[in-house]
């Protein structure tokens, strides 16, 4: 292998890498984007019924919101692949928690 | 410290040590970690409020869980009249607002402006500000209506149940002050810790914005030779954000 740093040279707790600004386009455009979700939520609130269809199309705007606030505004779309892994990952897990804590939610209205 | 320029060390073979494998900062990588178990923090409190709701829902002799449109349905100054969803929207809004300017101010950073990232840090500074204050107000008029930590005078009326069943946007704007019956505990409960959480991190951030602001302004950060200490700030600030959605699609929207 080819090592340019010698071990030990390497400043860890002060490296910074280079940054430079892509523009205030794609943020603007972001902007722009949740913005128009959370006024189709307070539309879609009063134009639909309460029903499940609903409740999911609320869920997916959150969700497409949360990955226009992750991947833009805090950057992680433009972070080193392993380091947007390591951070999604996990969150995987979380569905089922869901699901499972759901299902026996539900489950103590046959004893209530 | 050997001179070494930040190529040299991007180039160091990945796994072998002496570089980031992320290619992040220490501070930054930290910031992200903690992010994710905060985010652990919030879906376990998230995963509660779904489960109490399921276990809430309409049998024969369990409470059904309120209409949220019937409950939070007040705004400043005009009292008496029944708008579901306006005032939260609003704060939706202020929030969404003040992450963009945190993000301009990033971007500043980037291209080392010191004074307009003091100009974005004061505006998001005054984002947060004006989210607390409404919050403190939807906490007030939510408690002067009887809920409590361990009570709820909001369980399902009537009126409620035609709500959610309603398929007609008039439909929306009935409501009979005073219409109410007690309901399940875990309904104001989980409001105010899942929202006391919410706001208690905005309420960190903003004093996380106005140290950094201070440091700005006393040319910290001139001196260092790079703003990252904007985007680590930022990146706490977008999280409080991120939470938000959930938080105004599960207790309002749902």
């Amino acid at each position: 292998m080819d090592f340019h740093v010698k071990p030990g040279e390497y400043d860890a707790i002060n490296y910074v890498p280079h940054t430079e600004s892509h523009g205030t386009k794609e943020l603007w455009r972001t902007f722009w984007l949740l913005l128009g979700i959370t006024v189709l939520d307070f539309v879609i609130y009063f134009v639909m019924p309460a029903t499940g269809l609903r409740n999911f199309i609320f869920i997916f705007f959150g969700l497409v919101k949360a990955y226009y606030i992750v991947g833009a505004f805090m950057h992680l779309k433009h972070e080193k692949i392993n380091l947007a892994l390591i951070i999604l990952v996990p969150i995987i897990f979380l569905l089922g928690l869901i699901m499972g804590l759901l299902y026996e939610g539900n489950a103590l209205t046959w004893v209530k | 410290m050997a001179n070494h320029t930040p190529a040299a060390f991007e180039n160091q073979p990945m796994w072998a040590g002496g570089r980031s494998p992320f290619n992040v900062s220490y501070g930054k990588l930290m910031m992200w970690i903690f992010l994710l178990s905060d985010a652990f923090t919030f879906s376990s409190l998230l995963v509660q409020y779904g489960a109490q709701r399921f276990s809430n829902v309409e049998t024969a002799v369990t409470t059904v869980w309120p209409d949220p449109a019937s409950i939070f349905n007040h705004f400043p100054f005009m009292h008496g009249l029944h708008l579901p969803l306006l005032f939260v929207s609003v704060m939706t809004f202020i929030l969404i607002m003040s992450s963009v300017t945190m993000v301009l101010a990033v971007e500043a950073g980037h291209r080392k402006s010191k004074k307009e990232v003091q100009t974005y840090m004061i505006y998001t500074i005054i984002g947060g500000v004006m989210f607390l204050s409404c919050q403190a107000w939807e906490w007030y008029t939510f408690i002067h209506e009887g809920a409590r930590l361990y009570g709820n005078t909001f369980g399902i009326t009537e009126q409620g149940y035609n709500h959610l069943h309603s398929v007609g946007f008039a439909d929306h704007f009935e409501w009979a002050p005073g219409d109410r019956t007690d309901g399940p505990v875990p309904f104001a409960a989980l409001f105010f810790i899942v929202t006391g959480f919410h706001g208690f991190h905005v309420f960190s951030g903003v004093v996380i914005n106005v140290v950094v602001y201070i440091m700005t302004v006393r040319g910290v950060f001139e001196r260092r030779g790079h703003y990252e200490m904007i985007e680590k700030a930022g990146l706490y600030w977008h999280f409080v954000d991120l939470v938000w959605v959930f938080v105004f699609t599960f207790f309002y929207l749902i």
